[in-house]
């Protein structure tokens, strides 16, 4: 049954995902004088000898990174695609510790597309670019015949500067896992607004610049759990780290309703993205005060975990067992971002 | 009461009964919360948990799939609920039909076929919005999604239905004499449409349970209880949800579309009146029908592949899914072999991805 072509679970953040990555990147070797090419964003030392010569500064690592958004539906409670096309760059950036300097804006259109439509998805780039200080400084765009793409897709990429890189692999047994918020409420909004469920739920799409810099000098690993939810983020942090990451089912960071949204769907909630929020380690002694900076932008911050010797990501339940959370497989849910 | 509790008391009632259980549950999503809650690391060791044929996905014949992927291939438009695209068989799944052009849609509620909504294509790639042909849902399942596509009947859709009913099936278990089974979790989701009066004549313990870990405990927990006392009644766990009677109005959507013939079970056979067909006046509407021709040459054609999955046996509680050769090894969720590992309620795939 092994066939060669691209399935949906290739795009979905999982396990899939993981693997086709990996073989385009035995094509794709040559990674020059760039580190962290498999992290959130890859980064130039530009005092490296090699890079480029410049007197040296403090903020001295370039951090680049590119994304593509295909959502359905455009528009959801919370946001739309170019709220999520230019906060998910910017964020790639900010959880690796960098402040952006600017993004590129990339436009493929369907012919026949609404231009109020298109100007109110811009008006919301603008939005977030102005909040965040990053200025749009480039782009291009496309329009196909209509029917040979679904409506609009928009690519991003981004660059910023950053004292310390903040590395996928950084956390340290002793560390705790802290979340900035409540997560998942992304993909529960998308779901809701697909399936005309009524909820609260809003999409949580928003830059996360400002709050990572306000504890950035306390972050020893930071992902924002977008494709493939916190499930993906924290074996990958634990992969890369060699470590064991123990959540504790009392303290999960889910609303109700997202609960809710999950187990009527039968989509596991662990695999649920969200797009302004991040989960990190730091150490023990440091959590309370990260937390309570945290909290002036989320009162929902809160410990949810802790970083032992040993692998995988894991998790103590309610009725005392211990069960295993593994990187999502499958289709999870098409097309969230 | 709080789980410690709960626990304490199974504890006491295994080491009073002291000798082995095996208690089969018989619902997809018990297997799945008794996974997720990692139930049988809690459990005293001589209580054992196995699956029983819950999961409709696994439990649909070879032959029926065939046929819906023949019809898909042929160019007609199919839409169905998620885990029944994942499923080969041997001409292929409906998935890899898609990716080879066929219009095949997943779809959670039957009524987004029909809607506006999902006509203009806003569920759907655009390509979708200029179809003409009628869509075949293709029903799947036991009572509880056999409503729906009554529904999905009465409203003029066309229907391919594998619709199947579940106490038969519980019949065939406890007449398998290999088969030692001393209490049944009855399924929470059936149990929601059919009522509890359905089990009274199965002579076994029986408790119709919930989804939370405290449900699935707390039935286990009154297993116990019957056994000790030497009787065998259906208990009633989840009666916030399920009632003796069950849910009259889906109950007479059924009866009024389908007739109730012998179908054949993955694993278990053929079992006398356990399947659901439509009735004759929608036959314009059944895919049976209206598409016998094609069927029939579908059928004629068809190459069975060999294959060393037991996935049979997994649905009948006969093995454990890592008894199976194939197990972990060549048939995995990226690569499954046979539905249980297709099927996010299939008794491998709930398997692989817990206790591995």
């Amino acid at each position: 049954m092994k066939n060669n072509f691209i399935e949906l679970e290739h795009g979905a953040g999982g396990k899939k995902s993981e693997e086709l990555i990996g073989k385009i990147r035995r094509i794709l070797s040559y990674k020059g004088a760039w580190k962290n090419t498999g992290d959130d964003g890859a980064v130039l030392d530009l005092n490296r000898r090699g890079s480029i010569n410049r007197t040296p500064t403090k903020y001295d690592r370039l951090v680049f990174t590119t994304d593509a958004f295909i959502i359905d539906p455009l528009f959801f409670p919370g946001g739309d695609i170019g709220k999520i096309a230019i906060s998910g760059t910017i964020n790639d950036l900010a959880v690796m510790g960098a402040k952006p300097l600017g993004v590129s804006l990339s436009l493929v259109i369907e012919e026949g597309f609404p231009e109020d439509d298109l100007m109110k998805i811009v008006a919301s780039i603008n939005k977030v670019s102005r909040e965040t200080g990053t200025p749009v400084v480039t782009g291009d765009t496309k329009v196909t015949e209509k029917g040979k793409i679904d409506k609009i897709e928009i690519a991003t990429s981004g660059v910023g500067l950053a004292e310390n890189i903040i590395p996928n692999g950084g956390a340290k047994v002793g560390d705790v896992v802290i979340s900035s918020g409540d997560l998942g409420e992304h993909t529960a909004a998308i779901l809701a607004s697909r399936f005309n469920y009524k909820t609260h739920i809003k999409s949580d799409s928003k830059p996360l610049v400002k709050e990572i810099q306000s504890v950035v000098k306390y972050l020893h690993s930071c992902k924002d759990p977008t494709r493939g939810g916190m499930a993906a983020v924290l074996n990958e942090i634990a992969e890369k780290s060699r470590v064991k990451i123990v959540l504790d089912e009392k303290t999960l960071p889910f609303k109700k309703e997202v609960v809710a949204i999950s187990e009527l769907l039968g989509i596991d909630k662990f695999s649920f993205a969200s797009e302004g929020r991040f989960v990190a380690t730091v150490a023990a002694k440091d959590a309370d005060k990260t937390i309570k900076i945290l909290q002036k932008y989320n009162r929902e911050a809160k410990i949810i975990g802790a970083v032992e010797r040993g692998h995988g990501v894991w998790l103590k339940t309610s009725i005392g067992s211990i069960k295993r959370i593994e990187t999502p497989r499958g289709k999870l849910v098409p097309r969230i971002c | 009461m709080g789980y410690e509790k709960i626990l304490e008391n199974i504890r006491k009632k295994a080491a009073k009964i002291n000798r082995p259980l095996r208690f089969m549950e018989l619902c997809g999503t018990h297997a799945e919360a008794i996974a997720r809650h990692n139930i049988k690391s809690v459990l005293p060791k001589n209580i054992q948990l196995v699956s029983g044929p819950g999961c409709p996905v696994c439990v649909t014949d070879q032959e029926d799939i065939d046929v819906i992927v023949g019809l898909a291939k042929a160019g007609i438009p199919v839409a169905c609920y998620g885990d029944a695209a994942g499923v080969s068989g041997n001409l292929g799944s409906l998935e890899e039909a898609r990716r080879n052009g066929a219009d095949v849609r997943i779809i959670y509620d039957v009524s987004e076929v029909e809607t506006p909504a999902y006509r203009t294509g806003r569920h759907c790639n655009a390509f979708l919005r200029t179809r003409k042909k009628t869509i075949i849902f293709w029903g799947i399942g036991f009572e509880t999604t056999a409503p729906a596509t009554a529904w999905a009947v009465k409203n003029g859709m066309t229907v391919f239905s594998s619709h199947k009913i579940f106490p038969p099936a519980m019949e065939i278990l406890l007449k398998n004499k290999k088969n030692k089974i001393d209490g049944f979790i009855d399924p929470g989701h059936v149990s929601a449409i059919i009522g509890t009066k359905s089990y009274e004549k199965f002579k076994i313990p029986q408790v119709v349970a919930g989804f939370e870990a405290s449900d699935v405990l707390l039935a286990v927990d009154m297993l116990l209880d019957q056994i000790i006392s030497g009787e065998y009644k259906v208990q009633n766990e989840y009666a916030r949800l399920v009632k003796k009677g069950g849910n009259k109005k889906a109950l007479e959507l059924i009866k009024s579309t389908f007739d109730i013939i012998d179908s054949k079970w993955r694993g278990l056979g053929t079992i006398r009146r356990s399947g659901l067909k439509l009735k004759k006046k929608y036959q314009k509407q059944d895919a049976e029908f209206i598409y016998k021709d094609l069927i029939l040459k579908i059928r004629e054609n068809i190459k069975t592949k060999p294959s060393a999955c037991r996935c049979g046996e997994v649905l009948q509680g006969l093995i454990e899914s890592t008894d199976c050769p194939l197990f972990g090894k060549v048939c995995n969720p990226d690569n499954p072999q046979g539905a249980c590992m297709v099927s996010t309620e299939g008794g491998c795939n709930i398997e692989y991805r817990y206790e591995k």
